[in-house]
């Protein structure tokens, strides 16, 4: 293994089980197991157990806790109740987009934020620089050293997670919700959040706990899966990916996160710049009959380059290649016609208004 | 899963075999490192009959869920056949990887042959 890779409180765990690991934003994780394939139907009809450590956790805490992240993110935080969970994009003062994440609020003054990897750094420094610019009662702290997170995702999650340990019930927490319980001693976090569609949790944990939460799992059923089964399973359900359909090199509007950006808001970070632009792009499924799209391949219609592949994969479930593309924004979706080029060869392509598979979840 | 590799077949570094008979007949097929490398198998691109290769050329492609690995020809010379059944049932690479063959080629210079691994120093290559 390269050394300067990180490693997860699992690493272990991972070597045992023979995970064929690559590296992912700087850490060594486990892309999958024994076989993908079935890491991602177990999923859909049991449960798969990921190790997403190398995710960033966030605290903000404070009087101006919500006014501060009203002001940082588009989507409305004050609005949100207590214990539940929010999705948003970040964004600079230009519009676009520098991360998306999950605000989980414990309280008006107590919220959590779970940003991806590979922007861990720089959010929380970009957040700081807001904080200490606009000068908002409240404080940040992160835990990207101290904190797992695993995720617990499919139909027997709830069941499986209530099995753990008598001393921990998790019987009262909805679909996007969050709450805060001692465990072992120790603060630990339950959200019923996931990136898979399905049903599930997502468990913050001090790193000392991890290894023997992972096992206790993995002992009563669920299947352990990696980053790539997982991608493969929110391609699937037409989650967008940081990095692929959303960038810094588009908006939440051109994103299709149009639903994120709340324009009552007096005011927010981007919203000026959001405000006067046009988008440009917008994102369509798409699903060949024959060949798999991959990013970067291009996409037609009527013979006309239109967008680009921005995430393809085999689908295991619809046993076919299906893709996420970004296409021009003026582009008649009634007309169809589409096709995606592979390897100098055009296919046809069908477009889907609607995820590839309706998840479980709730 | 994986097979024991056969030791009158030829080598590749980019993970392929080729079995010479009748001194210029080359059946070409992946090996069990490659097999394994990609995970289970869902696709298979294959050449038109007929085509004509160059030593080195990308004539097809195997696509596992989440990634793929073109195909570089071992030798040169003309596609005679190829294995049709392959794009039915893919996974098979991954079960009998020196038992499914890709394609079939009329070597066009025999002596191409002998720039190909022996499956000692190709188990060197595996090591590494």
């Amino acid at each position: 293994m390269n050394p300067s890779l990180k490693t997860t409180a699992l690493h272990a765990e991972h070597t045992e089980l023979k995970a064929k690991m690559a590296a992912f934003a700087g850490y060594s994780m486990p892309m999958s197991y024994q076989s993908l394939k079935e890491e991602v139907l177990t999923v859909r009809k049991s449960a798969g157990v990921f190790d997403v450590s190398h995710m960033g956790l966030i605290r903000v805490s404070g009087e101006q806790a919500l006014e501060f992240l009203d002001y940082l993110l588009p989507n409305w935080v004050s609005q949100l109740p207590d214990q539940k969970a929010l999705y948003s994009p970040l964004c600079n003062h230009q519009g676009q987009v520098l991360d998306d994440l999950i605000v989980y609020r414990l309280s008006a003054q107590e919220l959590f934020i779970c940003v991806n990897a590979a922007n861990k750094e720089n959010d929380f420094q970009w957040m700081q620089e807001v904080l200490a610019a606009k000068k908002f009662q409240c404080q940040m702290e992160h835990f990207f050293a101290d904190y797992s997170l695993l995720a617990l995702q499919g139909p027997e999650s709830f069941a499986m997670i209530n099995k753990i340990d008598a001393h921990l019930k998790i019987d009262d927490l909805d679909y996007y919700s969050f709450q805060k319980k001692e465990f072992m001693e120790k603060n630990c976090y339950f959200a019923r959040t996931g990136y898979t569609g399905e049903d599930g949790f997502e468990i913050f944990i001090p790193n000392s706990l991890a290894s023997n939460f992972w096992k206790k799992l993995v002992e009563l059923g669920a299947r352990p899966c990696g980053l790539a089964a997982r991608d493969t399973l929110r391609i699937e359900v037409g989650f967008p990916l940081y990095g692929q359909e959303i960038h810094q090199d588009n908006t939440p509007l051109e994103a299709g996160l149009q639903w994120t950006v709340k324009w009552q808001k007096e005011d927010f970070i981007g919203k000026q710049a959001l405000l006067e632009q046009e988008p440009s792009m917008k994102q369509i499924r798409l699903s060949l009959d024959k060949g798999i799209p991959r990013q970067g391949y291009a996409v037609y219609q009527n013979n006309e380059k239109i967008g680009v592949v921005t995430s393809g994969t085999f689908s295991p479930h619809l046993e076919k290649g299906i893709a996420l593309a970004q296409i021009r924004k003026d582009i008649n979706l009634d007309e169809n016609n589409f096709s995606i080029e592979l390897r100098g060869k055009f296919i046809a392509a069908q477009r889907h208004p609607k995820a590839f598979i309706q998840g479980g979840h709730k | 899963m994986s097979q024991k590799r056969p030791e009158n077949f030829l080598y590749t570094q980019e993970h392929e075999w080729a079995h010479i008979q009748n001194d210029d007949i080359a059946v070409i097929g992946i090996t069990d490192f490659a097999q394994e490398s990609l995970g289970e198998i869902v696709f298979v691109e294959l050449p038109e009959l007929g085509r004509h290769l160059n030593k080195d050329e990308a004539f097809g492609v195997v696509e596992s869920i989440k990634s793929v690995s073109d195909l570089y020809a071992p030798v040169s010379g003309e596609v005679i056949a190829i294995n049709e059944e392959l794009t039915q049932s893919p996974e098979t690479l991954n079960a009998q990887p020196f038992e499914s063959w890709l394609v079939k080629i009329k070597m066009s210079n025999k002596d191409e042959k002998n720039s190909l691994l022996s499956a000692d120093r190709y188990q060197k290559i595996c090591e590494q």
